[in-house]
C-alpha cells in the first residue's frame, strides 16, 4: 500500500500532476494529483523521509535527465516542480522540526549586470527537487549580497548563472569574494555562453551545461 | 535616426565591391542561386559598443560603418513614440513590477498583468494599446524613403508575440497556462497577435514600394533545445506567426525570422510557415552549427548568421574569424548571409574582429 502511493506520487510529480483540479496531463484527468497523495500518504504512515526520497527526488532526477535528452520541455519540467512543490508543503513542519534533514543549502543568483533568470529558475526547482534547501537571492545581485548569503549559511554551496558574454566576467570578482569570506565554500556556474574551460578559468569548482549536470555536481559533492 | 546612406561618399577599403547589387546578392542568396560573394549583415550595435567601432574604423556613424563594411541589409527600426523606451518590443505594460524597460531589459519572468486571470473573457479587462495611437507613420515613410534602394531595406518589426504572451502572465506562470489553461493562453497570444498585425499593416502601408524585407521573432531555443514542445508551438504560436508571415507576403516583403537558441527540430516548421531565411544560426547551441543545418537543409531555405558572438567573436583572434567566414563560405557558396549569430554587437567583440570577419566576407 505504502509502495503504491509512493509509486503514484512519483508518477504525479514526474508527468505534473498537481491536485485533483488540475487538467494536465489529460490521460490523468479527475484524479488525485501530488497534493492529494502526499496527505494520503503521511496519513497512511508512510514517513516524510520515503516521500522526500523515495518519490520526490526520484521523480525529479527522472524530470532532469527527460529534460537534458529535450524529451520534455520547460513547460512540462514548471508542472512537474509545481507538483514537487505541492507535495513539499506536507513535508514542511518536518522540516522545520529536523525529523527529515535535507542535502544542504543551495545559494542561487544571476551575477550583477545580468537579468536574465529563467535558466537560473529552472536550476533552482530541479536543485529544490533533488533535496536541497534553495535561498534565491534572483538577479542582479551584487558581490556584498552573495558575501552575506554565505558568510549567514557557511555552509551552503552557491550558484551563479549569467546569460550573456559582458556579463560572465562578473563571476570572477564574485567568487573571488565568496571565498575570501568562506574559503570552504564550494561554487558552480552555469549559463548558455559558459563552458568547462571558462568556469575552471575564473575559480569555479563546478559547471554545469544544463541542469542534470549541475544536479550530478551537486550530488556528488554532498555524497 | 534618420538614415543618410549615400554610397558615392566613402570608399569601401574592405574589399573591392562585387558585380551585383546589394539586393541582387541577397535575392539570390535567399533563393539559393550563385552569388558574387556571400551576403553580409553587420548586425544591430548597441549603443554601448557604437563608440569603439566608430572610433576603430574611423567613421562618424554607422550608416558610414556599414558603407565602409559594404554589408547588404540596411535595418530600418520601427518609430514608435512610447515613452520611455519608444520601442515596439515594449508596447505592453504587462509587468507588475517596475523596471528599465528597454527592450534587451524586458521582463519574461516577472509576474504579469493575466497572472491570476483565468477566464478567457476577461482577456480585454487590460489595456491593449492602439498602435495607430504611437507609430509614426510619417516618420516611418520618411526613413525607409531616406535609406538607399540598393540595399536590402529591412524592417525590424520583431512582432514577438510569444515573448509578449511571456510576459503577459510571467514566462513561467505562462508556459503552465499553455498546457493547463489553453483557451486563455491563446485569448492573450491572439490579442498580441493582433497588435502587430495593425502595427505592422500601419509600417508597411506608410514605406509600401520603399521596404525589401522584414525580421520578425520570437526566441524559442535555449542554448540545449527548444524551450517548448514543437506540438505546443504548432499548436499556440505558429499560427500567429502564419499570419504574421502572410502579411508580409502579400506586401512583396521578404521575411527574415530570429530566434535565439537551438531551435534544429521547427526548421522545417518554419520553411513551411514561408520564412525566406532563418537567423542567427546560434553556432554554439546544440544542433545549430553551419555543417549541420547544410546537412538538414541545404537549398531547401536559407540562412543568416553563422559567426559565432558566444565565443569567437568576443575572445578569437581576427585570424581565426578569417578562418571560420572561410569555413562558412565554404559549406554555403550560396544560401548563407553571413553575419554574427546574434544580431546585439556587443561592446565584448573587438573591432579588429568585425574588421576580420567582412574582410573574408568580401575578399
Amino acid at each position: 500500500m505504502n509502495q503504491e502511493l509512493l509509486e503514484k506520487l512519483s508518477e504525479c510529480v514526474e508527468f505534473g500532476k498537481i491536485n485533483l483540479a488540475s487538467p494536465y496531463p489529460p490521460q490523468m484527468k479527475g484524479m488525485p494529483g501530488a497534493d492529494e497523495i502526499t496527505k494520503e500518504a503521511l496519513e497512511a504512515g508512510v514517513t516524510p523521509g520515503e516521500i522526500l526520497n523515495e518519490a520526490l527526488i526520484s521523480a525529479m532526477n527522472k524530470v532532469g535527465q527527460k529534460f537534458s535528452e529535450n524529451k520534455i520541455f520547460v513547460p512540462q519540467m514548471l508542472l512537474s516542480a509545481k507538483a514537487m512543490s505541492a507535495s513539499m508543503i506536507h513535508l514542511k513542519p518536518f522540516f522545520a522540526n529536523g525529523s527529515v534533514k535535507r542535502k544542504g543549502i543551495f545559494i542561487i543568483g544571476t551575477v550583477f549586470g545580468d537579468l536574465h533568470d529563467i535558466g537560473k529558475n529552472l536550476f533552482s526547482m530541479m536543485v529544490e527537487g533533488a533535496g536541497w534547501e534553495v535561498i534565491d537571492l534572483g538577479i542582479d545581485v551584487k558581490i556584498e549580497k552573495f558575501v552575506e548569503a554565505v558568510q549567514q549559511n557557511p555552509n551552503a554551496v552557491v550558484g551563479i548563472s549569467a546569460l550573456l558574454t559582458t556579463t560572465m566576467v562578473h563571476m570572477k570578482p564574485v567568487i573571488e569574494a565568496i571565498k575570501s569570506a568562506v574559503p570552504e565554500t564550494k561554487v558552480i556556474v552555469g549559463g548558455a555562453p559558459l563552458s568547462a574551460e571558462f568556469a575552471a578559468s575564473i575559480g569555479a569548482d563546478g559547471y554545469g551545461k544544463n541542469p542534470q549536470e549541475g544536479i550530478l555536481w551537486l550530488d556528488k559533492i554532498s555524497a | 535616426m534618420e538614415n543618410k546612406i549615400n554610397n558615392s561618399n566613402l570608399s569601401s577599403p574592405l574589399g573591392a565591391r562585387g558585380s551585383m547589387t546589394h539586393k541582387e546578392r541577397f535575392l539570390a542568396t535567399i533563393a539559393n542561386q550563385p552569388v558574387d560573394r556571400p551576403a553580409s549583415w553587420l548586425g544591430l550595435p548597441v549603443p554601448a559598443a557604437v563608440p569603439g567601432l566608430l572610433e576603430y574604423f574611423k567613421v562618424n556613424s554607422i550608416d558610414e560603418l556599414k558603407i565602409k563594411l559594404d554589408d547588404d541589409i540596411y535595418p530600418i527600426e520601427v518609430p514608435y513614440n512610447f515613452p520611455p523606451s519608444n520601442h515596439i518590443a515594449c508596447a505592453f505594460k504587462f509587468a507588475k513590477v517596475s523596471h528599465d524597460d528597454k527592450p534587451d531589459e524586458r521582463t519574461l519572468t516577472a509576474p504579469g498583468f493575466f497572472e491570476d486571470i483565468d477566464d478567457p473573457t476577461l482577456v480585454d479587462t487590460f489595456p491593449w494599446p492602439d498602435p495607430a495611437l504611437y507609430l509614426d507613420v510619417e516618420a516611418s515613410r520618411r526613413l525607409a524613403m531616406a535609406a538607399n534602394p540598393d540595399y536590402v531595406r529591412m524592417g525590424v518589426m520583431w512582432s514577438a508575440h510569444f515573448q509578449d504572451a511571456c510576459a503577459a502572465f510571467g514566462m513561467e506562470k505562462a508556459l503552465m497556462v499553455m498546457l493547463m489553461n489553453p483557451d486563455m493562453f491563446t485569448a492573450v497570444i491572439d490579442r498580441i497577435t493582433e497588435f502587430y498585425l495593425k502595427a505592422n499593416e500601419l509600417f508597411y502601408e506608410a514605406t509600401k514600394g520603399y521596404l525589401d524585407a522584414v525580421l520578425i521573432g520570437n526566441d524559442f531555443g535555449s542554448q540545449n533545445g527548444l524551450m517548448v514542445d514543437p506540438d505546443s508551438l504548432r499548436t499556440y504560436v505558429f499560427p500567429g506567426t502564419k499570419k504574421l508571415i502572410d502579411q508580409a507576403k502579400r506586401y512583396g516583403l521578404k521575411v527574415i525570422h530570429h530566434s535565439c537558441g537551438s531551435i534544429y527540430p521547427i526548421i522545417q516548421d518554419l520553411i513551411e510557415l514561408g520564412v525566406d531565411s532563418i537567423h542567427p544560426i546560434q553556432a554554439l547551441a546544440a544542433d545549430m552549427d553551419a555543417q549541420t543545418l547544410k546537412k538538414g537543409f541545404a537549398g531547401k531555405t536559407s540562412f543568416c548568421g553563422g559567426v559565432d558572438a558566444q565565443h569567437l567573436l568576443v575572445n578569437g583572434k581576427p585570424n581565426e574569424i578569417t578562418a571560420k567566414v572561410h569555413e562558412l563560405k565554404q559549406l554555403f557558396p550560396t544560401g548563407l548571409i553571413i553575419s554574427p549569430s546574434h544580431e546585439a554587437i556587443l561592446p565584448d567583440i573587438p573591432p579588429a574582429n568585425v574588421e576580420a570577419m567582412f574582410n573574408a566576407i568580401n575578399s
